[in-house]
């Protein structure tokens, strides 16, 4: 690589970076109650009021910091299966991962009931086999004998699926308690619902344990993007490595949406903005892609909160009025 | 003892038999074309010595093992493989692309130390295009993209590079000045290579090596005289082609032909 796009390429993760911690403070300020920088800092200096420490650290902080990972899981989930499906328009939202996710999570809910306890921390296990399962029905859909898996078909069966799972969950939550249908509307939407400081550490797990990983297989998923072909050539076990990167994908979507609600479009987009700032070489991409997923769903979930007090708009209503022409822009250019 | 050679290759797609019983000999350093009508499982050949296609039963050896015995990332320090006509993903530059090439050298994140490097910087001039590393592969015509998959392939460091239909969808010009490179490629690096190629007249200029394929089996394998003969493209190709030589290059050419008609074929048969 030459010094010039090294150079715009530090550049690009610096500003990122930058974005990143701009919308950090902007969603801590705004709100209810609002604060300025300046309060924020004090507080998070452990120099603020009681009413203010209350709202920072038992209030926003975990839901951004939640939000802030899902953004993060889902941008990269998209990201790997656009890779192993070479098909830039998969996103786990519109395969239906997250809806298989969410279908365990009202069984989740179905059983333990929707407050948080103790049982919160095996909810994005419960979530992660809805997907799992989901993502097998998929890839078996969509799977011919001598030809692989057709991208476009893959498609079509993820979203024909993603429908009729939507529509088991609405007739199931019809079948309970109004409030926890309330629940499942709103989940539905992408209602970023775990605002608590368990949801955080329920979801960090995942992250730390499964990003490390997909970013060690950076130079598979280059040689992945390329032609399934080449890739043998060059001496990847194909079959194993989409597997285990599958399995990964399917995890990361399903623990985020498990405690953000359903939220489509973030898998789709950030990597797409990452690759045409970066290039597709998954070494400086993967990064930036994250970071966007997180700059995202942050602002979106701002955005939400702002515009419908209290109760605001669902983060994942405001990304899918950004993800859906963008969506449909990709497909045109396609 | 060849390098690379098929033992009782029987290869097929669910019921349908594409090839039996194939014994199949890859001559050490020289150029083979495998030649054959559509449908003769020629590339079919190709992709299961590239370990792409699980043969049914039979085996391919490398090196006097068995490459469903060894492991991928050793074989593919040993052989290269360019499937038909690649897509790279938008946005990446030839020098990254070519830098995949390293992969069977690389462990986990696959950071370039100094010999990859070296040996990517030579990939790239080996085949022209030093001065196109930092542009996108998108923005390539078809010839110059072609040379980029070479380059890959040669950043692999194999001894062996197998190509399905290295000249398809290009130009005359950009035709020869692939098979110039291969050519180049083999004289000069003692390179083994083995292509797919439909262009008869190709075939004979550039291989040493001439593989002919009918439904599934070997018609006739040799040089360009003892394959490039009237029966031998009668039989393989069913047409009845008029044989030449080359006054530039001294090697057989196929100058016209037509097709063997069928009342032709009936007399034979009566005859």
């Amino acid at each position: 690589m030459n010094q010039k796009k090294l150079k715009r390429t530090g550049m690009i993760i610096s500003i990122t970076a930058i974005l990143l911690l701009i919308a950090f403070i902007i969603s801590v300020a705004t709100g209810f109650a609002s604060m300025s920088p300046l309060r924020l800092v004090n507080t998070l200096l452990g120099q603020g009021t009681p009413k203010e420490e209350l709202i920072l650290f038992t209030f926003r902080l975990p839901r951004i910091l939640v939000t802030i990972l899902a953004g993060v899981g889902l941008a990269i989930s998209g990201a790997i299966l656009q890779s192993i499906t070479r098909n830039p328009l998969a996103d786990p939202g519109i395969l239906g991962i997250n809806a298989g996710a969410g279908l365990a999570v009202v069984f989740f809910v179905m059983i333990f009931g929707s407050g948080a306890g103790t049982y919160i921390y095996i909810l994005p296990l419960f979530a992660l086999c809805g997907g799992m399962i989901t993502a097998i029905i998929i890839y078996l859909l969509s799977f011919k004998k001598g030809e692989g898996i057709d991208p476009g078909r893959m498609l079509l069966v993820g979203v024909g699926l993603s429908t009729a799972i939507s529509g088991a969950i609405l007739t199931l939550a019809s079948k309970i308690a109004r409030e926890d249908y309330d629940f499942f509307a709103n989940w539905m939407a992408g209602r970023i619902w775990g605002d608590d400081w368990v949801f955080v550490l329920a979801l960090l797990p995942w992250l730390l344990l499964l990003l490390p990983l997909v970013y060690r297989k950076s130079n598979v998923l280059n040689t992945m993007s390329l032609n399934e072909n080449l890739s043998i050539g060059l001496g990847v076990k194909v079959e194993k490595e989409r597997y285990i990167l599958l399995l990964i994908a399917v995890a990361l979507a399903a623990s985020a949406v498990s405690v953000s609600g359903g939220i489509a479009f973030v898998g789709l987009m950030a990597p797409h903005i990452a690759r045409s700032l970066v290039g597709p070489r998954h070494q400086l991409y993967l990064p930036v892609a994250a970071m966007l997923g997180a700059i995202l769903l942050l602002i979106a979930d701002t955005i939400g909160r702002v515009l419908l007090d209290p109760s605001g708009i669902p983060a994942g209503v405001i990304v899918s009025i950004i993800g859906a022409p963008y969506f449909m822009y990709l497909m045109a250019k396609k | 003892m060849s390098r690379l050679f098929t033992e009782d290759l029987r290869i097929a797609y669910g019921d349908q038999v594409i090839v039996k019983d194939l014994n199949m000999l890859i001559p050490d350093g020289k150029i083979t074309a495998i030649i054959g009508p559509n449908g003769c499982g020629k590339s079919t050949v190709l992709k299961t010595v590239a370990r792409i296609i699980q043969a049914k039963s039979g085996s391919v050896f490398l090196d006097g093992k068995q490459i469903s015995k060894e492991s991928t990332k050793s074989i593919a320090q040993k052989m290269a493989i360019l499937p038909q006509s690649p897509d790279a993903p938008e946005g990446l530059t030839i020098g990254e692309l070519v830098s995949y090439g390293r992969f069977p050298y690389q462990r986990g994140m696959g950071k370039l130390n100094d010999k990859d490097r070296n040996v990517i910087e030579w990939a790239l001039k080996a085949t022209g295009i030093s001065d196109f590393k930092d542009r996108e592969v998108d923005a390539l015509s078809g010839g110059q993209r072609q040379r980029v998959w070479i380059a890959m392939a040669l950043a692999q460091e194999t001894d062996i590079i197998l190509l399905d239909e290295p000249t398809t969808y290009l130009d005359l010009c950009h035709q020869l000045e692939v098979l110039e490179l291969l050519k180049e490629l083999n004289v000069l690096e003692n390179r083994t290579i083995v292509m797919v190629i439909h262009d008869l007249n190709h075939a004979a200029r550039f291989a040493d090596h001439l593989i002919a394929m009918r439904a599934g089996s070997i018609v006739k394998s040799g040089n360009g005289k003892e394959v490039m003969t009237k029966p031998v493209l009668r039989e393989v190709f069913n047409i009845d082609a008029e044989i030449g030589i080359d006054p530039r290059t001294k090697k057989p050419i196929c100058l016209t032909y037509d097709l063997v008609s069928s009342n032709a074929l009936a007399q034979e048969q009566i005859s």
